[in-house]
Order: C-alpha cells, then structure tokens, then sequence
C-alpha cells in the first residue's frame, strides 16, 4: 500500500477527534476543532456526494461543502475568542456586598486551586481508554450495521462517538462544547452522504445550529468563568 | 403569506423587543400583542392546505392548529405575568423568539430533518433564558442554575443529534430490501432516545426537576408547556408519516409503554420523597409524562387520545402552577430565611391554585386532567390488570405528595399574619409604638391569571366534549392507531 493510497481527509479527521478527546489545552483542541472540519469537508468534497457548483481558484467545489468550511471557521472563532476572553463580567456597581464578597472569594478559590494541582499523567487515563473503545467501536459498528459504506460509516460513527466519549470525560465546559460540535458534525456527515435527496435548507439550519450552539457554550462559559473565576465542571457542582 | 408571518413575525418582535428589554412595560405590551396577532394569524391559516416555500412544505393541522392557539395563549398568559413577577432581562425577546421556532416547528411537522433541528434551536433559546438575571440584578447567577442550563444543552443537542439520525435512517430504510434484521428496531431505538430526552422519560428525566427548581417560573412554563408538547406532536406526526416504524416493531412498542409506566411510577415516587416545592412539582410533570408516554405506545384510538388530550390539559396546568409557584415565592413581608407552612392563608388565591393545578395534574376530579386520565386507564386496563394496577398505583402516589406538599407548605397553622398588639405600657403613647408591619395583598394580574386558569381547568375537566371531539377525530385519521 502506497502513501497515494491513504485516504488522508479520514486520517485527518480520525486524528482530529482523537487529540480533541484526549489532550486538555483549549490551543491544541481548537486546533485539532478546526482541523477536524477541514478534513470533513475535503472527505465529503473528495467522496462526490453533492456535484460540485462553485470554482474557486481553480478547485471545483460544492456549496455545501464550502458552507461547511464557514460554519467551522466561525465555531472555531467564537470559542476560541471565548477561550481567549473568557469573562462575563459583572457590571461591579450593579452587584451587593454578598456578591462582591463572594466574587472575590471565587477568585481566591480559583487561584489557589490552579497552584495546587499541576497537569498529572493520571489525567489522561480515562480519556486514553475512552480513546480506545472509541475506536475499536468506530472499525465494529461499521460492520454490525453497515448504512453507507465503510469510510463513510467510519467516519460518521468515529465523531459521533469521540464527541459522545469527550462529553463524558470533560472537565470545563469548553471541552463539553467540543463533543457538542463533533456529535453535530457527525449528523452532519451522515445527512450529507447518505440521504436520499440532500436538502439545502437542513443543511444550512444545521450550520446555523451549529454557530448558535458554539455561541451558547461561549455565552455558559463566559458566564461561568465570570462567576467561579474557572471553567472546570467540579467547581460548578461543589455544594 | 399568513404561514411566514406566523414564523417571522414573532422573531422580528424578539430581536426588537431586545433592543428595548430594559423598558420592561413597554416590552411586556409589544409580546402580548405579538400573541393576540398570531392566534389571528392561526385562525386565518386554512386547514390541511399545504404551501411550499424554499422547497419546504407548510401545513397545519387541526391538532396543530388546538395546540397553537394554547401555545400562543400560554405565551401571552406567561408575559401578562411576567408584569408582577420576578423574571430576567431578557425573557420576554426569548420567549418571543422560541414561541416563532415553535410556530415553525408546527408548520413544518412534514420536514422531519428541519424540525429536530428547530427543537434543538429552541431549546439553545431556552438555555439563554434559564441563565438570565433580572434588570439591574444585584446577585450573581447560582451555580446550580448554570449546571441546570449546561446539562439541559447537553441533553437536548443529544436528543437532536439522536432523532436526526433515526430520520435519516427512516429516509434510506425501505422494508422488505436488504438484510434478514429489520432497522426499524434501531430506528424506534433512536426515537425513543431522542424523544424520552426531549419529554424527560425516566431514565432521561433529570433536567425538568433541575429546570423545575432552578429556573424562573415563566421559563420552566414556556419549556414544560410548549417546548414538551410540541415534541409530542412531532413524535405522532413522525410516527404517521413513517408507520413502518411502529407496525414493525411489537417489541420496541411494548417497551416503549412499559417506559411510559415505569417514567409514572419513579415521578411519582420521588415526587413523594422531594422536600422543595418546586421539585415536587418537577416530578409529578415526569409523573405526567410517563402517563402520556404510555398512551402514546399503546397505538389505539384510546390511549392516543388520551395521551393527545393529557398534553393538552398538561399546558393549563403547568402554566397554572408555575404562576401559582411564582406568586407564593413573592417576598411577603416576613423574614426570608424561614420555610413558610402557611402560604395558603398569606397568599389564598395562589396556594389554591396550587393546589388545583396539582389536582389537575394528577388527574383528580372535577379538574380538566380526569377525563384524559379515564381514557388512559381505559388503555391500560384493555392491555391487562397489570398497567392498570401501575398507573393507579403511581396516581395515587403522586396524589400523595400533592396532600403532603399542601400539608408541609401551604395549610399550616398560620403564622404573625396579624400579630397581636403588644400590651401597652405606662407613660407610652402612640408615636412609641412599634410601626404596624404592612403585608402586602397578592399582587392582581397574577392572582386573576391563576383563577382564570383554574376557571378553565374545571371547565375542561367538567364539560371535556367539544375538545375529546377534536382529537379525537383527528385521532381517527392517523395511520398507525390500531383498533383496541
């Protein structure tokens, strides 16, 4: 088998949503984010599901294609701004003294917390093995229930499930936000390549979805991080 | 032209009630006129006359036509109160904005794919509206009111994904080709997930205790009263255009009512172990569901009216309570830190209603849930004593804790409602004494918003007939419904 042989778009995507699953830092997941609905349009460009209708510096593609292309662009943006900015702050004047006093020991919590617990191996284990099933599940599923055909199956089934299995290791709530985005891809590519007659108007809700389910977890996060002065999922369910 | 106001209108009202949300008044008048406008709108919409628009099909029905008048009277009735009680900045553009989704949802229930996309907006609407503080709050949000909204994201973009990919599979599956094994199993599989998600069936069922208990009253209204049915709705209008689905499927449809009675039994249950008044209420509407979830799986004309016509009463209802709760949450003069026994005797209009909603709930007569619950044990008892001894047994539990939730909050004995002077003392005179604690009366508009409800609810309950016809005659026309 020759390096021409791989289908690269799949082991794009397969990366892709394995580093999301896996690693912890907003930098690389939203790389990795970004990366994964690069590599879906191209498979779905290179698979022909939908005939190609735009030509755009020599390269004929499709428009939903290059919707797909924008509605990643934009979800990636809007939670990397969000990583970026993270607050919502309190308007300070608006708030009592029991706010006040509470915002600031939220602060102190949070500040003591980050110097307290550094990164430990032992926090990749679950999302490793999580890793793991998910793949052995992705090359079985394909074969005990076959829908479209295997590269098709696979990759719909392997987001689908690394952002099922991202959703149950999460720790913040901009991780929860990345399974979100995968599970959706993952309708996503099913729709496209395996319904019978593609409609533009699902495809186009289903971008627009995705971009106010991207705002949604920036707005939670926002607001959380304004709140606890951190987005880690104990904090939030601390009695 | 009427089909894409119904939509457009609403959402044009939201976005520019926003730009203006800070005057709330002003705000509160434009929504309910907004509603007053749509229910026009729908009763000039021509019955079963399909329209196509951006390659869509537009049609309404006469089911979706019952359930949009009360959808639409429930947001006017939910902005009306909003004028005297507690809720957030941005409620009211919300509400408007996911009361246009919903309008679409029921236009468009032929556009399967377009529709779980729609629940899923509505429901990202929704999220906004749980987390949102009134103007010039001087708190900051509670954790747990995040944790409700980041878990009902969650749960809800699931149940999207879920029944988009059993519509999917509906659009490629076609019976009699391929393989030995039917997919129509996966297919009820996905459906069962995805909608049990959306109507919080047991074991999906802990957002709406969570959104019962932590959100504003209005907001848990507008979810438990219109987002709730109209996943219901779009459940048997699925059902009618993919039959396949439910004739296939004798196994999948037996588990599907045993759910619906197991989702009964826990509701009321834990509704029963449940301290906070809110959550009690939270429960028995999963107590609810599980009870139309069961009607809706037996398939005979019965049970599915009885299920369509529990929905319906569960939107009076609901919306009664959480007023009633709203109304008894008010500050009223007393020290906060105290969990009241009395509320009945300090705010008598409201605890009434509470109490009567909960009845009607339940299904206890002579309220408006009687007729629909007769029906359902009716079903029941056609398929064995067995689902009959349940669903009574779970009425009579979430019975239960309706007395004890009257017992522990609102018939005690009453306390300092009018304190006794103390006695005067030598030398002591009138401008000495302490300043006589002024209690304020409930507020009106709420007050006659819950009598009105009740009005309705025992009206429905006492004289059920021109409504059973409707649905039942719609009833009648659905495809899969076999004879009892």
């Amino acid at each position: 088998m020759s390096l021409s042989d791989i289908n690269w778009a799949v082991v794009g995507i397969g990366l892709a949503g394995g580093l999301i699953l896996l690693l912890r830092d907003w930098r690389l997941t939203f790389a990795a984010l970004f990366a994964s609905y690069i590599c879906v349009a191209l498979f779905i460009q290179q698979q022909q599901f939908l005939p190609s209708d735009l030509r755009l510096g020599g390269i004929e593609v499709s428009t939903p294609v290059m919707v797909k292309l924008i509605t990643g662009v934009a979800a990636t943006v809007i939670l990397t701004i969000t990583a970026l900015t993270f607050s919502r702050e309190y308007n300070l004047e608006d708030l009592n003294e029991f706010s006040l006093a509470e915002l600031r020991r939220a602060a102190r919590r949070a500040q003591r917390q980050r110097a307290a617990e550094p990164r430990r191996l032992s926090d990749y284990v679950v999302p490793f093995w999580a890793l793991i099933l998910a793949l052995i599940a992705s090359l079985a599923l394909p074969r005990l229930y076959p829908i479209g055909g295997p590269l098709v199956d696979f990759v719909w089934y392997w987001l689908g499930l690394t952002g099922l299995f991202t959703l149950v290791t999460a720790s913040d709530t901009l991780k929860i936000g990345l399974g979100l985005l995968l599970c959706a891809g993952s309708v996503d590519v099913l729709y496209t390549a395996i319904a019978q007659t593609v409609q533009v108007f699902p495809l186009a809700l289903l971008s627009l979805m995705t971009i106010v389910l991207a705002l949604a977890v920036a707005y939670l996060s926002g607001l959380l991080y304004g709140r606890l002065k951190t987005l880690e999922l104990n904090e939030l369910y601390k009695q | 032209m009427p089909y894409l106001l119904l939509i457009t209108f609403p959402i044009v009202m939201g976005a520019s009630t926003f730009l203006l949300r800070k005057q709330t008044r002003l705000v509160i008048v434009a929504a309910i006129i907004t509603m007053l406008t749509q229910i026009g709108l729908v009763a000039l919409i021509p019955l079963d006359a399909p329209a196509r628009l951006l390659g869509l099909t537009l049609t309404l029905d006469p089911l979706s036509r019952l359930f949009l008048f009360a959808f639409l009277a429930v947001g006017a009735v939910a902005f009306l109160a909003s004028w005297s009680l507690v809720h957030g900045e941005n409620f009211v553009p919300i509400g408007l904005i996911m009361l246009g989704l919903v309008c679409a949802i029921l236009l468009l229930l032929q556009e399967p794919f377009v529709v779980s996309l729609l629940l899923v907006s509505a429901s990202l609407m929704a999220v906004l509206a749980i987390v949102d503080m009134p103007t010039g709050s001087s708190e900051l949000v509670e954790r747990a009111v995040i944790a409700t909204a980041l878990k009902y994201l969650v749960l809800m973009l699931i149940a999207g994904v879920v029944m988009y990919m059993g519509f999917v599979l509906v659009n490629i599956y076609r019976p009699g080709e391929g393989s030995d094994t039917s997919p129509a199993q996966l297919i009820l599989g996905l459906l069962v997930v995805g909608f049990g998600l959306r109507l919080a069936a047991v074991p999906f069922h802990s957002w709406l205790p969570d959104l019962a208990e932590d959100a504003a009253p209005m907001v848990s209204a507008l979810i438990a009263a219109v987002m709730n049915p109209t996943s219901l709705l779009f459940l048997i209008n699925s059902l009618q255009f993919y039959p396949v689905v439910v004739l296939e499927n004798e196994r999948g449809l037996a588990t599907l009512a045993n759910l619906g009675l197991v989702t009964a039994l826990v509701g009321a249950a834990l509704a029963l172990a449940q301290t906070s008044m809110r959550r009690v209420i939270g429960y028995l509407l999963v107590y609810n569901v599980g009870a139309v979830v069961f009607g809706l799986a037996t398939v005979t004309p019965v049970g599915l009216t009885g299920a369509v016509f529990e929905s319906f009463n569960q939107v009076v209802a609901v919306l009664l309570l959480f007023v009633c709760i709203g109304l008894l949450e008010r500050p009223d003069g007393r020290p906060a830190n105290v969990v009241r026994r009395d509320l009945l005797w300090r705010w008598p209009v409201a605890g009434a209603g509470l109490i009567g909603g909960g009845m009607a709930l339940i299904g206890l007569p002579p309220f408006s849930g009687f007729a629909s619950k007769l029906l359902l044990y009716e079903a029941a008892a056609a398929r064995g004593i067995g689902p009959l001894a349940v669903l009574l047994v779970a009425t009579a539990l979430a019975a239960l804790a309706l007395v004890r939730l009257a017992r522990e909050r609102l018939l005690g004995v009453p306390e300092g409602l009018t304190p006794p002077p103390p006695p005067r003392l030598v030398g002591e005179i009138e401008l000495d004494r302490p300043v006589e604690r002024w209690l304020e009366p409930e507020p009106r508009t709420p007050a006659i918003i819950a009598v009105a409800l009740l009005g309705l609810s025992l009206a429905t309950g006492l004289y059920p007939q021109p409504l059973l016809e409707t649905i039942t005659d719609v009833i009648r026309g659905l495809t899969f419904v076999r004879p009892l």
